[in-house]
């Protein structure tokens, strides 16, 4: 998956693992703190990620240089995605699109 | 389990993580945890998913981190657990490789081979000395 480069540049978000691009997503509608990042993407997929597992994907998706963190309010650090962060994650979508497209078309083509 | 044991054992799993990543983001994730358990999650779940981030973020290599040094720490690790193990294995009672009924040879006593006494060829044209310690008039 996300192999075809169509001029859009490398799927960098290939190897980061699920974590990083549902923040990435969650994300991609305006800056946000660990919780509600947690609230979000509950809401948005149904996964519920844990706190450990959410500062690891956000460290990595910072030096990614994929997110940005903002001045702390309060105790709580916003995330917010950078322009890069922005690309990476259309690339990404593109080609779950047509990964999906195929998948669908095939089970149409197989009559399952 | 009540509010402040929670928070102590989150901070417990907290403190497993790298110094630089407390830095970081210690605050935060004491807080972020603090609405979590508010909300229902149960303190040993977040815990232990702060304890798993802390095991990623001790074996992932960084910048600063060479990979050279994660894998010595590692070597460490198992080493000592080697030593441990030989350790409590070896309070078992040893046999013994000694006959007790003959005493083990004077340090003295004991025959130098060959390959440790370069010059152990017998000197028949010089004067042998002699041996003056005590008990030597007999054979060991």
């Amino acid at each position: 998956m996300g192999k075809r480069d169509d001029g859009a540049g490398p799927d960098v978000l290939r190897r980061v693992g699920e974590a990083s691009v549902l923040i990435l997503i969650s994300l991609a509608d305006g800056p946000k703190h660990g919780y509600a990042l947690i609230q979000d993407i509950k809401e948005l997929a149904g996964v519920e990620l844990g706190p450990g597992t959410l500062y690891g994907a956000l460290d990595r998706l910072e030096r990614l240089t994929l997110i940005e963190s903002l001045p702390a309010e309060d105790r709580r650090h916003p995330y917010r995605i950078t322009a890069p962060g922005a690309a990476a994650l259309r690339v990404h979508l593109d080609s779950l699109e047509r990964v999906s497209a195929a998948g669908r078309l095939r089970l149409q083509l197989g009559g399952i | 389990m009540n509010a402040p044991r929670a928070g102590r054992l989150v901070e417990a799993a907290l403190r497993c993580y790298p110094a630089r990543w407390r830095r970081r983001h210690a605050d935060e994730a004491a807080e972020l945890a603090m609405l979590l358990i508010r909300d229902g999650t149960p303190a040993r779940s977040i815990a232990w998913s702060y304890l798993a981030g802390a095991a990623r973020e001790w074996l992932t290599p960084r910048p600063g981190r060479r990979l050279s040094v994660v894998a010595c720490a590692l070597l460490v690790a198992v080493c000592s657990l080697g030593v441990s193990v030989a350790l409590v294995a070896s309070t078992q009672p040893a046999r013994a490789v000694v006959s007790p009924s003959r005493p083990p040879a004077p340090a003295h006593c004991v025959p130098i081979p060959a390959s440790h006494a370069p010059n152990a060829a017998p000197a028949t044209d010089r004067p042998q000395p002699a041996n003056r310690e005590p008990g030597h008039d007999r054979p060991c």
